[in-house]
């Protein structure tokens, strides 16, 4: 359970690996978010908002209130289908600040380069290299340009 | 009328002076009393601001944003799409920078979205720049809604050239859903392969398509860039690809002797016993109160701004705010509602590639058609995929789901995007309105605005529409799987009718030259002054309205000159 002034215990700090696999799970042998290690990162970029940072805070919270997970060791100890349920849970009972800390896991992780190489996302900046498209091609108008004007000129 | 130029130049800004920036000409002075003293340096200030300048008048632009350089956009940034949705959010209320105003927005359906710098919100534009239509000005002739403008499309025409030109245009000639015109200076952008994908569609539905007028270069144009088709065009343009007024109308402008003062917040303008303006009194960086004395006030603060800044200006001769005599200042407040119908196309790949939106338009549904259950009409303009983690984020839909099944739902949609975005005409409305917050302050304590709206139910039938039409649309493009929200709560990007013209001053604020029944030295030449709403972007009109006011101030009000 984070502390009083908003920080995480290393015991919330395991918690959140595995709620973050549970939110991203692996594909193939490709890790899950808790995985790749990407709980620290979670934690440095709540500080980013303070929507974000209060979304983790009461998500994690709210799991280690869980009376039944407690009872049988905390959210890490459960089997995946409890860890999932109790997601659950705290998300139709907090649904905004699930949904914030949903952004906070997405943010972080669809910006690891590991990820980017995988879905094949080239992780650049945009500029200064932009895109190519295909030049303009008058051509395409064929259709539209037989059309009779059809806008309405007022009397 | 006069032609467009060339900018030679992006000023740098020159002096600080306790707490304020100074942009301005080598040499330039501020005057004393500026014969014409501009709140807003956005897309309509600007404009003025050119036009006077070279008309030879005085002329200081306050502004409580910035000058931004441009090659501190995110899309220089790897994590650009963290950056767009943390710090250069286009919701006010998200990014919080202290140059912003919060906006209240807990009893309204759409949040309205803005930027405060030089160039305003056209920092954050996208850039599609089509015209109304000539119904658009006669509503209550055609159609028996609303009311008629006081000057037609015809009026209007030669300024939306001029701004075309200056603003420099990318598109061609021949649409049959709008009235012929004189020629872009650029050819159209390419459609990509989703856009084509979506002409392709039309034509065998036999609806309407045409490219979009951009302003977005397609060639090197005036100096800047041709764009390059990055993307991202919404955090800004690090290339000036895109047309924002710091880097079209503000260089000519200041090269002109405009000068304009940035972090400066106007808390009132100011008036004498007669009711005239005298100039504006705006704090600094540092809160610092400054007065700018002028000959006249042109307000150009945008359809929230403006109000705001009206209502904040009680005296004795305005005792319900400047200019309010007819108690119209911040109500008839008027968004484009906006549906979002996405498709996911397989075999479309990559659709990030490309500027985000303003591919092309479908005006099939623009204008008033008896058989369907609404008056006025809509258009479609396209959006396009976006990086990794806005796609996650589902934009204006739900997200990739979480647990199992994730990563088939974020394949499904990743760079298989298709927007359709459907603009519809809002109507306007005396509870929709603009008024001061009795709580919520911005940085110098001063009451932000509250933004008060609902959807009406011609607006609820026609953006229903647009779903059942995009979904048709979408359909025959193959895609496999449709999103749909028929109303986007954050695209509350067009603000317009809170301070509207007309020739009566007991049902309106301004008359056709933008000039103040109350007040003949103050002029309001935003969205504001819209008197309909049209159902395409609004600000090519806008700037040519304050275009058509900066004419008549120029040829007709050489009395306001010191
Ligand atoms: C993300 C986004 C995308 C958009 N895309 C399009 C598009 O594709 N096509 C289109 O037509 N329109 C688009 N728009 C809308 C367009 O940007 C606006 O219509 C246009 O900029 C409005 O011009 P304006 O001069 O009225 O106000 P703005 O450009 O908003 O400028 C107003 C300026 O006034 C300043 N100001 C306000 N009050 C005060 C005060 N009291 N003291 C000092 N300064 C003050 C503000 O800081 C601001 O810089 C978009 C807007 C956004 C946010």
């Amino acid at each position: 359970m984070p502390t009083s002034d908003g920080q995480l215990t290393p015991a919330d700090r395991t918690v959140l690996t595995h709620v973050l696999d549970q939110i991203i799970p692996p594909d193939g042998d490709f890790p899950g978010a808790g995985g790749l290690g990407l709980a620290e990162r979670v934690e440095r970029s709540s500080q980013r908002s303070a929507r974000l940072r209060s979304a983790l805070l009461s998500v994690l919270d709210a799991l280690s209130l869980d009376i039944s997970s407690r009872a049988e060791g905390g959210y890490a100890a459960l089997e995946a289908e409890r860890q999932i349920s109790a997601l659950t849970t705290v998300e139709s009972s907090l649904p905004e600040q699930f949904a914030g800390f949903i952004e906070l896991v997405y943010e972080t992780y669809y910006t690891d380069d590991r990820v980017y190489k995988r879905i094949g996302w080239a992780g650049r900046p945009p500029q200064p290299e932009g895109f190519d498209l295909d030049p303009w091609d008058p051509a395409i108008l064929e259709n539209t340009r037989k059309r009779a004007p059809f806008w309405r000129q007022p009397a | 009328m006069t032609e467009a130029s060339t900018p030679e130049h992006v000023p740098a800004p020159q002096t600080e002076i306790q707490g304020q920036t100074l942009v301005a000409a080598e040499g330039q002075s501020v005057p004393d009393v500026a014969d014409v003293l501009i709140v807003g340096a956005g897309a309509s200030g600007a404009a003025v601001a050119w036009r006077l300048a070279q008309a030879g008048f005085s002329v200081v632009c306050l502004e409580q944003g910035r000058w931004i350089n441009p090659s501190l956009y995110p899309t220089n940034e790897r994590n650009w799409e963290i950056l767009g949705r943390h710090d250069w959010n286009w919701d006010p209320n998200r990014r919080r920078n202290p140059e912003d105003y919060p906006v209240n927005d807990s009893e309204s359906a759409i949040t309205p979205l803005m930027f405060a710098a030089v160039g305003g919100s056209t920092i954050h534009w996208t850039a599609h720049a089509p015209r109304f239509h000539p119904s658009d000005f006669r509503v209550k002739s055609l159609d028996d809604v609303a009311d008629d403008w006081p000057f037609t499309y015809d009026d209007l025409e030669p300024y939306y050239d001029l701004n075309d030109l200056m603003m420099g245009c990318s598109g061609i000639n021949g649409d049959p859903a709008v009235p012929p015109r004189s020629p872009r200076p650029m050819p159209p952008l390419p459609l990509g392969e989703d856009g084509k994908r979506m002409a392709g569609a039309f034509d065998r539905l036999g609806w309407h398509w045409w490219p979009s007028d951009n302003y977005v270069n397609s060639t090197p144009y005036l100096g800047r860039d041709a764009c390059n088709y990055c993307g991202p065009v919404g955090f800004g343009c690090t290339r000036k690809a895109k047309s924002s007024t710091d880097v079209t109308y503000w260089p000519e402008a200041i090269r002109l002797g405009a000068v304009v003062k940035t972090h400066a917040r106007v808390s009132e303008i100011t008036v004498g016993s007669d009711g005239r303006a005298t100039g504006a009194n705006y704090l600094d960086r540092e809160g610092t109160v400054h007065h700018q004395a002028a000959r006249s006030v042109v307000v150009a603060g945008n359809g929230v701004g403006t109000p705001r800044t009206l209502l904040m200006s009680k005296s004795d001769a305005h005792p319900d705010g400047l200019l309010n005599s007819s108690g119209l200042v911040g109500k008839n407040l008027m968004f484009h509602p906006y549906s979002i119908t996405t498709g996911l196309i397989p075999d479309l790949s990559e659709t990030w590639k490309g500027p985000m939106g303003n591919i092309l338009m479908c005006q099939e549904f623009y204008e008033t058609d008896l058989a369907r259950d609404f008056v006025r009409g809509y258009a479609f303009q396209f959006n396009r995929g976006s990086g990794p983690v806005n796609t996650s984020l589902g934009g204006a839909h739900e997200p990739v789901k979480w647990g199992a099944g994730h990563h088939e739902d974020f394949a499904e949609r990743f760079g298989h995007v298709v927007t359709m975005a459907g603009i519809g005409e809002d109507l306007p409305e005396l509870h929709n309105t603009v008024t001061l917050d009795d709580k919520l302050t911005d940085s110098n304590g001063l009451p932000a605005p509250k933004v008060t709206y609902t959807l009406s139910e011609n607006s609820r039938r026609l953006m229903s529409h647009s779903v059942r039409s995009a979904t048709r649309a979408l359909e025959e493009a193959g895609a496999t799987r449709i999103m749909a929200n028929p109303l986007l709560r954050s695209g509350g990007w067009h603000l317009m009718g809170t301070a509207r013209m007309g020739e009566d001053p007991e049902r309106s604020v301004v008359n056709q030259w933008c000039q103040a029944h109350d007040a003949d030295n103050i002029f309001v030449v935003d969205g504001s002054v819209f008197v309909t709403a049209g159902a395409v972007n609004p600000t090519p009109t806008l700037q040519a309205i304050a275009l058509r006011a900066a004419d008549y101030i120029a040829h007709e009000r050489e009395d306001l000159k010191g």
